[in-house]
């Protein structure tokens, strides 16, 4: 297959964030995504019903499928967007690292929290043409190009609400070093 | 600014955010979103988010999520061990029986998992302490399992090839089935590999057996009475069956990729709940977590990759260096060794699913000018990113044969491995010049391609 994940990150240890406010913050982000990562097995496990009964019914019962693929389309597309802030939480989106160990840990730390302001940045303005995309086809009614025609309005708020999330996760991980607490 | 100017900064910019350490996914689509903002009009950038979606939504590629699940569930089964000591049993009389035992249970898992890392660590842990028992040097040992786990990219459903064939815009069942040549032909040559190398190391400690009197592991033999061998099939029965079932509904024309990526998920959950019990929500947890953190992260970079090369297409940067390619009149194989150069340079830094969707607008054209296949180049290039999972620098199965085997020292895995690496290379070439060992199967089962 490919280059993997890199190993969990769970087992690092990190002394709580001394301000209270954050570690609150902290808290109820996490819940959420824990909330999130139950939903989003459930919908894995829902596109492979769906996929599953569209091979059946076309096999057995020889009815027509149309709403099938869009229906698994709809349920992957909003894991992928709603689970990215816990992945990111868990610093799951890899990137190379090949040339960091060669920088003092001082300057590295300032570079870790360089890539994650810049990383907010590219996702807060995602996460903004979301949420305009999402008004424009809920005010316009959009619907999608098929026979089925599901509103458009529901994928893309979920990838404007995961994306809005992604944002979330990733302004708490710039904060927590400014309090003071290791990155993470 | 030129096209060649922008292309150069466009170049340059993506290789310092790269280097920079910034996640790959947020890396490529802060590129494109920049560049963007610079140089097209500004309704473009309105409508990023759409066009992420759009490409994203295809349910080719999100068969992906569902190809992991599957792997997932039977990686983190005991499938790999069990699969491992069937074909032990099976396997033991023939000379070396035991490392073409792995390199079989690291093809046939690999083709249930469709994972080069879940394989080397599935089968790894059962079959290199087992080979290491019977006296196998530890980096013939490291070496067998690194290289049967590349054979996961070759073998459907391989999700480096998805992709291979949504960029090149090919028919993803050809695409498989054009993989099983090369993929069996690897798996012969390292068997074949292994039985030379397995007479070798024996030799060595008869001779040391024969002078000094000292015996040795690898020269002992052992036995399984009939009754033991059936014994272990049941296990390894359902595996078979999920594996050739799926085939069965995708060639048969029952499903479509992506449905067959459904139908293998729900089977392979339904299997392991049925023969190790695991279905309890705190079983499956790890399963599906894992596959989540996988699939979301694969995922983002390929909606993001699909964003960077859209914009190097409207900036007309992939066109003008398709062109310019082509304008080199480069003799035929001087033009595909020079882009297998730079497949190999890429994938020290890049994973495969970015080297597909980044450089497929760019190398494609000029390979269509030169009259080569797609489809079989699809496979060489499969079987070239494939190494760069077992050199280093990067070298994925490496590191995870150095968490399963701890004990054998990272020069000594990769000694061991450097063998296999050339005898891909040895494929690579065979496929050059007998490019049927990779296009004859699908024109037998699909008949000819009339698209070129």
């Amino acid at each position: 297959m490919m280059h993997g994940p890199i190993a969990d990150r769970n087992d690092q240890s990190n002394a709580a964030p001394s301000n209270s406010l954050v570690a609150a913050f902290e808290r109820v982000l996490a819940f959420c995504n824990r909330m999130i990562l139950i939903l989003a097995a459930l919908a894995l496990i829902a596109a492979c019903l769906v996929l599953t009964d569209s091979v059946v019914g076309r096999a057995l019962f020889q009815s027509p499928n149309y709403w099938q693929d869009e229906m698994a389309v709809f349920l992957l597309v909003g894991v992928t967007f709603m689970t990215s802030a816990y992945v990111q939480d868990r610093r799951g989106h890899i990137g190379i690292e090949a040339f960091t160990g060669l920088l003092p840990p001082a300057v590295n730390r300032i570079r870790l929290w360089l890539i994650d302001v810049a990383s907010l940045l590219f996702c807060t303005f995602f996460a903004w043409k979301s949420w305009t995309l999402t008004y424009e086809a809920w005010s316009d009614g959009q619907v999608s190009d098929s026979m089925w025609a599901p509103p458009l309005d529901i994928p893309y708020s979920l990838m404007a609400a995961g994306m809005t999330l992604l944002c979330v996760q990733m302004l708490l991980q710039v904060i927590i070093p400014l309090s003071g607490a290791t990155r993470r | 600014m030129t096209v060649f100017g922008i292309g150069v900064s466009y170049a340059a910019a993506t290789l310092f955010v790269m280097f920079s350490g910034m996640p790959i996914a947020f890396a490529l689509g802060a590129v494109a979103v920049v560049f963007m903002g610079i140089y097209m009009p500004a309704a473009s950038l309105d409508t990023v988010t759409q066009n992420v979606y759009e490409e994203m939504s295809s349910i080719t590629l999100l068969a992906i999520p569902l190809f992991i699940l599957k792997g997932a569930a039977i990686g983190k089964s005991r499938a790999g061990q069990d699969l491992y000591t069937a074909l032990h049993a099976w396997l033991h009389r023939v000379p070396g029986g035991l490392g073409i035992a792995n390199v079989f249970a690291c093809a046939l898992f690999a083709a249930m998992a469709g994972s080069s890392p879940a394989t080397c660590s599935a089968i790894g842990s059962a079959g290199i302490p087992e080979m290491r028992k019977r006296g196998y040097s530890g980096g013939f040992a490291a070496g067998i399992i690194a290289a049967g786990g590349t054979l996961g990219i070759l073998l459907p459903p391989s999700i480096t090839m998805i992709l291979f064939a949504v960029a090149a815009e090919k028919s993803l069942g050809r695409l498989f089935l054009a993989g099983i040549g090369p993929a069996l032909l690897l798996v012969f040559l390292f068997g074949s590999y292994a039985v030379v190398r397995f007479r070798k190391e024996y030799a060595a400690a008869k001779a040391v057996f024969d002078k000094t009197g000292e015996t040795s592991q690898i020269l002992k033999r052992d036995d399984f009475s009939f009754a033991e061998r059936f014994q272990v099939l049941p296990r390894v029965l359902p595996f078979v069956i999920l594996l050739t079932g799926v085939m069965v509904a995708l060639y048969g024309g029952y499903a479509t990729p992506s449905e067959t990526a459904g139908l293998g998920g729900l089977l392979a959950l339904l299997l392991i709940a049925l023969i190790y019990g695991v279905w309890r929500p705190s079983e499956l947890a790890p399963i599906l977590t894992s596959t989540i953190r996988e699939s979301t992260m694969l995922m983002m970079i390929i909606g993001m990759s699909l964003l960077y090369s859209y914009v190097m297409s409207y900036l007309h940067i992939s066109q003008s260096a398709a062109e310019s390619i082509v304008a080199m009149n480069l003799p035929r194989w001087e033009l595909l060794a020079a882009i297998l150069v730079l497949v190999v340079v890429l994938g020290f830094f890049l994973p495969p699913v970015s080297i597909i969707l980044m450089t497929a607008p760019i190398i494609l054209p000029p390979l269509r000018a030169a009259h080569f296949d797609i489809i079989w180049f699809g496979v060489v290039m499969t079987i070239v990113m494939e190494m760069g999972l077992i050199h280093p620098p990067v070298g994925l199965n490496l590191f995870v044969i150095r968490n399963v085997a701890p004990d054998i020292s990272l020069s000594e895995v990769i000694w061991g491995t450097l063998p296999f690496v050339l005898l891909m290379m040895l494929a690579v070439l065979l496929l050059c010049f007998v490019p049927e060992i990779s296009t004859w199967l699908p024109n037998l089962v699909l008949g000819p391609d009339g698209s070129r």
